[in-house]
């Protein structure tokens, strides 16, 4: 759980946000709110789980946290929904069903005192979805939280989980481009970056300093970054292309980093791929970071001058707005929630090819001005909307809205 | 005449998705904008700088930005663009002036634009809580400072929202203002030269407290 204090944000966010909370959050006092997910450590949900939780119980609000167990079976299956989310053909045998029903029919055993006494229990994703079936004498609301892009699911996933799903109270989706018709309100509720966070914290100037000597970088010539896993769905090798375009008019450097794919078949393919493509260049860093690195590519976000996402698949692409928080502009690939993040001219700039890509990293090299000018506006749109002060204070909203009903206007007491 | 303190409200928003589809083409559009709550119209005209977003477009109402991005109509994006959703007496007026809009426009055109895939137009609506801060403003002289600490979602309250609420489409400062008489009037001016519909809140609240500002020095010095 997170060590830190709300009032530890007053600095970036300022006071009265803070006492917006506060005010919030006098109505919800002493109500019973449960999180679910199924595990807590490791991916975005148990990140963000880490921080609401402590937050929500620092506002008086009765909160806590419950993760489910699984065997490998259950996992597996819960896997393949993920893949389904995402528009992947999968074949759910009666054995993959029980796997997960069963495992969600124990857990329920388990929990059911806590669940079924709580004013609002919030399930992350499909995982425990199934555990409101074997709720049946629950007293409060129940909202599915949905952190995965449903627009597009294989269609045997969707009907089979419908049949959960459909007896929430109501669900919440990342992006309004991300959900799925469902018979109950919808919400939508942006994630957030957490600017006090090793990845997201101001950092002293010698700490930056490190990263150019550790990583053999040239603090003379411009630096562009990009921070993912070698997957081929962040397009690395599309990233060297363009960079070796920008290499016949700009005497650049480029870094790519990202965590480790040892556990990954895929991920070292990937991984091999990009070091062929990159060659003996010395230009080119390819660094394979460990899970915790967090610092490390802060200081390597603080150090560059264009911060590249240059994915063709992406969910939110909360990289892109670290990369803002920063003061960068930020080149992304056209596609999910980059397309919501980047304002050509403004923010950064969407592109579709790495011939775009080097097209607008040329124009961004020739315009430093302008480069300053997008990433402050960048980090100013992150400040309003985007860091965990507003995530917070739209889950309050939504209890509140819970605990009087969906009307779309209430007066809190 | 009361010249109460004035309550320093606050609201929170959450957005949910509208009870209608989405629309892939202009005659959806006609179709959606006629059938939805009016919610979800006072949704895509006020509420959008309350809305979490990466976004500053050139038109502050989603119907006109759509018309611009995704069927790249810019006449269409141009008269829906300029509309002004505090002129209006109630929503359903508004409703009536966009439907007459979409309607003239299909009749222009010979055909009926698309949006490319994924540019759809969903429509929204909002969760909005409203609730008091505990905080007063006393006296007219204490207004700048006031609104320089306040969130941008109060002003959106007070400055903008109000005018569907008060008497007289007037903001909540203005209709406070007026119990002060002469005091208040300097300040009910500079408010009212302010062109609110063109800035961001954040904008709104620079514009807003310099203006006070200026105005008190003013009495000041006289």
């Amino acid at each position: 759980m997170l060590n830190r204090k709300l009032a530890e944000y007053e600095l970036v966010v300022g006071r009265p946000v803070l006492d917006q909370l506060h005010q919030l959050a006098s109505s919800l006092t002493g109500m019973r709110v449960v999180h679910v997910n199924s595990t807590r450590v490791g991916g975005g949900v148990a990140e963000i789980l880490t921080w609401m939780v402590p937050f929500m119980q620092e506002l008086g609000i009765d909160a806590s946290w419950q993760t489910i167990e699984g065997n490998a079976g259950f996992f597996r299956t819960t896997k393949m929904f993920h893949n389904g989310f995402q528009g992947n053909p999968v074949n759910l045998t009666s054995s993959d069903i029980k796997a997960y029903e069963q495992t969600n029919e124990a857990n329920a055993e388990r929990l059911r005192p806590i669940l079924e006494t709580a004013d609002a229990v919030f399930i992350h994703d499909p995982q425990p979805a199934a555990l409101l079936d074997s709720c049946p004498n629950r007293e409060g609301k129940w909202i599915w939280r949905c952190h995965i892009d449903a627009s597009h699911p294989d269609r045997q996933v969707w009907k089979y989980l419908r049949r959960f799903l459909a007896d929430y109270d109501a669900s919440i989706f990342s992006l309004y481009s991300f959900s799925r018709y469902l018979d109950h309100p919808q919400f939508i509720i942006a994630p957030s970056i957490d600017p006090l966070s090793d990845k997201n914290c101001e950092l002293e100037q010698g700490e930056m300093d490190k990263a150019y000597s550790r990583f053999g970088l040239d603090r003379n010539r411009p630096l562009l970054v990009q921070i993912s896993r070698f997957d081929s769905f962040k397009d690395p090798v599309g990233v060297i292309k363009a960079f070796r375009i920008v290499q016949d008019f700009a005497p650049a450097q480029l870094v790519l980093a990202g965590g480790g794919a040892t556990d990954d078949p895929e991920g070292d393919m990937v991984l091999n791929e990009v070091r062929e493509e990159a060659g003996d260049d010395e230009d080119i860093h390819i660094l394979l970071l460990p899970g915790d690195a967090h610092r490390t590519i802060n200081a390597l976000q603080r150090i560059s001058d264009i911060i590249i996402q240059k994915s063709t698949r992406e969910g939110f692409g909360l990289t892109v707005t670290e990369g803002l928080w920063k003061s960068k502009p930020v080149i992304g690939g056209n596609t999910g929630g980059i397309v919501l993040q980047l304002m050509n001219h403004h923010t950064g700039f969407l592109v579709n090819t790495p011939e775009g890509t080097a097209h607008r990293i040329r124009y961004l090299l020739q315009h430093r001005g302008r480069m300053r000018i997008m990433g402050e506006k960048g980090k100013e749109f992150v400040r309003e909307n985007f860091l965990l002060t507003r995530h917070l204070r739209e889950y309050l909203t939504l209890l509140l809205g819970l605990k009087k009903g969906f009307t779309n206007r209430l007066i809190a007491a | 005449m009361s010249m109460g303190p004035f309550q320093i409200k606050d609201c929170a928003l959450v957005v949910r998705m509208a009870d209608v589809p989405p629309a892939y083409n202009l005659r959806e559009l006609y179709d959606r904008v006629r059938s939805c709550l009016p919610d979800s119209i006072y949704h895509h005209f006020c509420e959008t700088p309350l809305r979490a977003t990466f976004d500053d477009p050139a038109f502050r109402n989603d119907f006109a930005v759509w018309s611009h991005r995704a069927l790249n109509d810019d006449i269409l994006a141009e008269r829906l663009g300029i509309l002004d959703p505090y002129d209006f007496g109630d929503i359903e007026e508004l409703r009536q002036i966009v439907l007459d809009i979409i309607d003239d426009r299909l009749s222009e055109i010979t055909h009926v634009p698309w949006a490319k895939s994924g540019q759809e137009l969903h429509f929204l609506q909002a969760l909005t809580v409203i609730f008091d801060t505990g905080r007063r403003i006393e006296d007219p002289v204490e207004l700048p400072q006031a609104i320089s600490q306040m969130t941008t979602s109060s002003l959106y309250y007070h400055f903008l929202e109000a005018r569907r609420r008060v008497e007289g489409r007037l903001d909540d400062f203005t209709a406070w203002l007026q119990d002060w008489n002469d005091r208040g009037k300097p300040l009910i001016e500079s408010f009212s030269v302010v062109d609110f519909y063109f800035l961001s809140l954040r904008e709104l609240q620079t514009e807003l407290s310099h203006a006070t500002d200026q105005v008190l020095k003013g009495i000041l010095m006289c």
